[in-house]
């Protein structure tokens, strides 16, 4: 049985209602019992007054349980106001209950809140990590590229240096060499890719000048 | 009330011989008991047949001027008692049974019913009220002994779905039902 009991809890405030529903329960009892014996006694007090009708207002005994019915209507009405408060209490502390529930679950919602706000925030610092981490990975990037064209240039220079022996070894001008040939292959191999053709060449003359520049800032 | 019929019918005082015919008078029997128990709201009876607080005998009969003798009483009383239609009041020393024309789950069912219609759940209960309280007038159970009472309530707590609540005596006589 204590195993089947602990599987519901009874908290302070349920020993509390307990004992305030046990003394409604006795003042509930006590009305009923009083009610039963007022109808009782007024049905003695009925059968008395049939019995002599004429000289029952002299009858002592007859006066008596009237005063008696009198006082325990008197107690009557005390025990239903006594249990009317105690009605009110009880359902007093239910709503005070219930209020407790909803002042709870506001609790319980603004920790979360707060704390799903917390967590926001490292967010905040994540997002800035991830920004700082893309710039650096930009910047190396940058670094790479610049390291790659850096070798570009160089096989460039290097190109450009052996085309200059081949000039002072062959007697021609550079610039001759250089115009010529990226307009053989484009227009021989590949006549019908004309924007094909011109992409090619717009991506390569950036290339070629700067080509042409670098000897110019060596010499 | 008005009883059966048969209740008027004088063999059904006599224990009849045949089996077959016995069984059918006891049926009957328990027939009668079962129905003015319900509908007189008695709930226990002693050892010899006989309806509690108000000692009221069905077992004999002054219209007809015919009654049922001890030995066929505890007959039927055995049958009912192997049928669960009675059990023992063992809260205290005399020798009665608590009459059940509803089996203990379906008053346990009935109360669960009405913990849930007046949204009792979740609250404690105490058995006055459950018996004697304003709010279950209008219901079956209403008037019950406060011990029936516990003991039904016990298999809500078998269900799992409830606790009993004692007082400084340790005596049960309140529920919270969830």
């Amino acid at each position: 049985m204590g195993q089947k009991g602990s599987k519901i809890k009874i908290t302070e405030q349920d020993k509390a209602v307990l004992q305030l529903k046990q003394s409604k329960d006795s003042i509930h009892k006590y009305t009923r019992r009083t009610s039963s014996l007022i109808d009782e006694e007024r049905q003695q007090l009925k059968s008395l007054i049939k019995e002599n009708p004429k000289t029952y207002k002299q009858n002592t005994k007859v006066r008596f349980i009237l005063k008696r019915i009198h006082y325990q209507e008197h107690l009557l009405d005390q025990a239903s106001d006594q249990l009317v408060n105690l009605e009110n209490m009880l359902s007093n502390i239910e709503f005070k209950l219930v209020e407790k529930q909803f002042f709870q679950g506001l609790q319980n919602g603004n920790v979360i809140l707060t704390k799903l706000n917390k967590e926001f925030k490292n967010i905040d610092d994540i997002m800035d990590d991830v920004q700082e981490q893309i710039a650096y990975q930009s910047e190396i990037d940058e670094t790479l590229a610049q390291h790659v064209s850096g070798v570009n240039n160089y096989e460039d220079e290097i190109d450009k240096e052996l085309d200059v022996m081949e000039l002072e070894i062959e007697g021609k001008k550079e610039t001759n060499v250089i115009e010529q040939i990226p307009e053989m292959p484009s227009i021989d191999k590949l006549p019908e890719l004309k924007d094909a053709t011109k992409k090619e060449g717009t991506l390569h003359e950036p290339q070629r000048e700067k080509g042409r520049q670098e000897p110019a800032l060596l010499a | 009330m008005s009883l059966p019929a048969i209740y008027s019918f004088p063999p059904l005082y006599t224990r009849q011989p045949n089996a077959i015919i016995r069984n059918k008078q006891i049926d009957s029997w328990i027939n009668i008991l079962l129905q003015y128990s319900k509908i007189e709201k008695i709930w226990e009876l002693d050892s010899n047949g006989i309806f509690l607080p108000n000692e009221i005998n069905l077992f004999e009969n002054n219209t007809i001027n015919r009654s049922v003798n001890n030995t066929f009483i505890k007959e039927i009383l055995d049958r009912m008692k192997s049928d669960h239609q009675i059990i023992y009041n063992n809260n205290n020393e005399t020798n009665t049974f608590f009459i059940l024309w509803k089996n203990l789950d379906s008053w346990a069912s009935l109360i669960l019913e009405w913990f849930e219609t007046t949204n009792k759940l979740n609250q404690v209960v105490t058995f006055y009220e459950i018996s004697s309280g304003d709010e279950s007038i209008n219901w079956e159970f209403h008037s019950m002994p406060s011990y029936l009472i516990s003991k039904i309530l016990q298999i809500l707590v078998k269900r799992g779905r409830a606790t009993i609540l004692k007082d400084e005596y340790n005596k049960d006589i309140a529920i919270k039902v969830v």
